[in-house]
């Protein structure tokens, strides 16, 4: 297999905190690997480490077989979670700067600026100062100058922050396309489950610094189970706990958790097992205010490998 | 080159772009020079006599060419007494003899501007400067044990009261003049003995010639040349503090993942910014020339300003650049900016006239231990040529002691830019 990025025991203290903790990670060359966690997870910590921005406490980072320090400078584009813009300057003065610190040869340069200003709807506003763009023009923007020079792996931290719906959708088809169209290997960490189960071809789950599962999103999803959720919000949520040890115990249930105010119920068609689960709660006295029926989703692997939803 | 270029560009662009701290950068000194301008030029101060209290302990000593008994403090208190503005009858001190005890009184009534204290062994001192410049010459070995001892210093004290604006122009003046006394009385000696050593009065003999300049020389003249040094030094503030706003905005984590160097950037950088240095000494000498600066020398002496002024800005650039390695915000960097900048106008002589604390001697000139720092030669350059009317020779060794240093700096400022913030963090 040609693994373009490998991690091996990857670790990182900061002060007797462990950020990141013996990560083993192999990055397929060409494919878009999502690094989903809560925020606090230790992903930008991990991506900081993996471009060569933060040294490891320990273990080592190889990209395309050659450790991290001895890598050409340029093979890893980054495209941070913050906007990092220069304000005075105008979008294809900013790509300029960036192709020319990154020696691409002139010719080569205008051509790329204009390409990348086309796909990102930015080419309107390319003699428009940064500071006076809209937010989705300057993540897009932030996102063109991680590009300019064309890199072989590229990571996204966090892109679609604080994005509109239509900007967020320009951001996923122009992902999509880097990877295939350009053949890039596209590193994405993100806390939205659904840009990752879109984008990505196999997930990096990781929590509190540690690897908790890695494979494509249909497998995680099959991990736990085919099947739905069902979300059910109490009259009286002190209650949660005795409904939990109810309904723990009906076989047509796969697992129940609670889950803020919410109790959720995991079942294979659930909505056939919906009348039943109503009347064992009625039996014991549990009054339901509120209830939902939904499909299984990453969110719902993320729960079951954490026992949490994802920490906004 | 490309890089360097496009960086140069890049901070042109901001620098112009951002109107509001491009007034900042230009408009605070000029104010300062206006505010110093209307407090210390023009307005009636112009040739004014100041009133100096002389108290003489001096004992004299036993000159070596003729065995005869000298008082060099006498004479350099007649040679005091003497000195007259350029061009002009009117005296520039009014030299009252007194004690001690009366003198203090003096300066607390502010009826004099100064207190000049002439010690015991100032003669004896005298004699020991002359032996050992004849000495050390080879013009004529002189046996040291005709001098008491070869090792006695003096110490002139000039004492007044610091908050009193006279106080610092008559010291400023009484330093000058006692410098060129010493070296004057040096220089006829050596020439004497040398030439014709029959000619035993040139020994005693001085001769203090106006300075060029000086006819209506007002303290703001000696202060306009200090306000663009210290203008040029608080560019080192402003760099400091943009350079660390690249590190917290993260513009320059974007830039340490390029094939970008510290010298490039730093480098680069230096290109806008020395040429505000050299923009703002033209600025600043206009509004001085407007507000009663005695500007002297043409076009010449203002292209040799500028020049001058660009690579102290260079040297100020480099000074933020060391900051900007080690501030972790931009506040932090205009803090320690003004921490550094302001003791370091003082020192380099911006404001008022240092003693002088000479180290050791280069090319025949004392060298100073201000002399370590870039600007002191700047201001000395811009005061030569700006209230003298010197010329590129009058300014070549300044200049020289200019590069020398402000490429230390530079190189220092690469070096710790790029072992602090270029490399991959902890």
């Amino acid at each position: 297999m040609d693994y373009i990025v490998e991690t091996r025991e990857l670790t990182k203290d900061f002060d007797g905190l462990k950020a990141v903790d013996r990560l083993n990670l192999k990055i397929k060359k060409g494919e878009v690997f999502g690094f989903l966690g809560p925020n606090g997870a230790g992903k930008t910590t991990s991506i900081s480490m993996i471009v060569g921005l933060l040294l490891p406490s320990s273990g080592q980072i190889l990209i395309d077989g050659v450790e991290i320090q001895k890598i050409k400078k340029g093979t890893i584009g980054v495209c941070p979670q913050d906007l990092v813009l220069w304000d005075h300057l105008t979008c294809m003065e900013s790509l300029k700067l960036m192709g020319d610190m990154y020696e691409v040869p002139n010719n080569i340069l205008k051509e790329r600026a204009n390409y990348l200003l086309k796909e990102l709807f930015l080419l309107e506003k390319a003699n428009t100062l940064t500071i006076n763009l809209s937010g989705g023009m300057k993540r897009r923007l932030n996102l063109a100058l991680a590009l300019i020079h064309s890199p072989e792996i590229i990571v996204l931290d966090e892109p679609s922050e604080g994005l509109d719906p239509q900007s967020r959708r320009v951001l996923w088809n122009f992902i999509k396309s880097l990877r295939d169209e350009e053949g890039k290997t596209v590193i994405l960490t993100t806390h939205l489950m659904d840009e990752a189960d879109r984008l990505s071809d196999r997930i990096a789950i990781v929590d509190h610094g540690k690897l908790l599962r890695l494979d494509t999103p249909e497998n995680l999803k099959k991990e736990i189970g085919e099947g739905d959720v069902v979300e059910i919000l109490l009259n009286d949520p002190t209650e949660n706990d005795n409904a939990v040890n109810v309904l723990k115990n009906m076989e047509e249930i796969e697992s129940v958790i609670k889950i803020n105010s919410l109790l959720d119920i995991r079942a294979l068609d659930a909505v056939s097992k919906l009348p039943i689960i109503m009347k064992t709660l009625e039996t014991h006295g549990f009054s339901v205010n509120d209830l939902s029926v939904r499909q299984n989703t990453l969110e719902d692997v993320f729960i079951e490998l954490t026992g949490t939803r994802l920490r906004e | 080159m490309i890089k360097i270029l496009s960086i140069a560009i890049k901070d042109s662009k901001e620098l112009l772009r951002d109107k509001r701290s491009l007034f900042m950068i230009l408009g605070f000194p000029l104010f300062f020079m206006l505010i110093f301008g209307f407090a210390f030029g023009g307005m009636g101060q112009e040739n004014e006599i100041h009133n100096i209290a002389l108290v003489n302990y001096d004992e004299g000593a036993i000159f070596p060419l003729n065995n005869e008994k000298i008082n060099f403090g006498n004479n350099l208190t007649q040679v005091l007494n003497d000195v007259k503005y350029e061009d002009s009858e009117k005296h520039i001190f009014n030299i009252i003899k007194t004690n001690e005890d009366e003198a203090n009184d003096l300066i607390k009534q502010r009826d004099v501007d100064a207190l000049l204290i002439i010690p015991e062994n100032f003669s004896q001192a005298m004699v020991n400067l002359i032996n050992f410049n004849i000495n050390s010459n080879g013009i004529m070995p002189i046996n040291s044990n005709s001098v008491s001892s070869s090792n006695v210093t003096a110490e002139l004290i000039i004492r007044g009261d610091s908050s009193f604006t006279d106080f610092g122009v008559s010291q400023a003046i009484l330093v000058g003049i006692i410098g060129n006394y010493q070296d004057e009385i040096v220089n006829n000696i050596k020439k004497s003995v040398s030439g014709n050593s029959n000619n035993q009065t040139q020994y005693i003999t001085t001769e203090i010639e106006s300075v060029p300049g000086t006819e209506s020389f007002t303290m703001f003249d000696f202060l306009a040349p200090g306000m663009m040094v210290f203008a040029i030094l608080l560019l080192a503030t402003t760099v400091a503090a943009g350079l660390t706003r690249e590190v917290e905005t993260g513009t320059l984590t974007r830039l340490k993942l390029s094939r970008m160097r510290s010298f490039d950037l730093l480098f680069g950088g230096l290109i806008p910014w020395s040429l505000i240095a050299a923009a703002q000494i033209l600025i600043l000498l206009l509004v001085a020339i407007m507000v009663g600066f005695h500007w002297q020398g043409g076009l010449n002496s203002i292209l040799l300003a500028m020049f001058v002024g660009l690579i102290g800005g260079v040297a100020s650039v480099a000074l933020g650049m060391i900051i900007a390695a080690f501030a972790k915000n931009d506040r932090q960097a205009t803090n320690m900016g003004t921490l550094i900048t302001v003791p370091v106008s003082f020192l380099s002589g911006a404001f008022f006239q240092l003693p002088q604390v000479v180290i050791g001697n280069f090319m025949g000139n004392p060298f100073q231990i201000y002399d370590i720092l870039p600007w002191t030669h700047t201001l000395y350059a811009l005061r030569t040529v700006l209230i003298f009317g010197g010329n590129w020779n009058d300014i070549s060794y300044q200049v020289g002691w200019m590069l020398i240093l402000t490429s230390i700096l530079f190189a220092i400022s690469v070096f710790l830019f790029a072992k602090i913030r270029l490399r991959a963090e902890n």
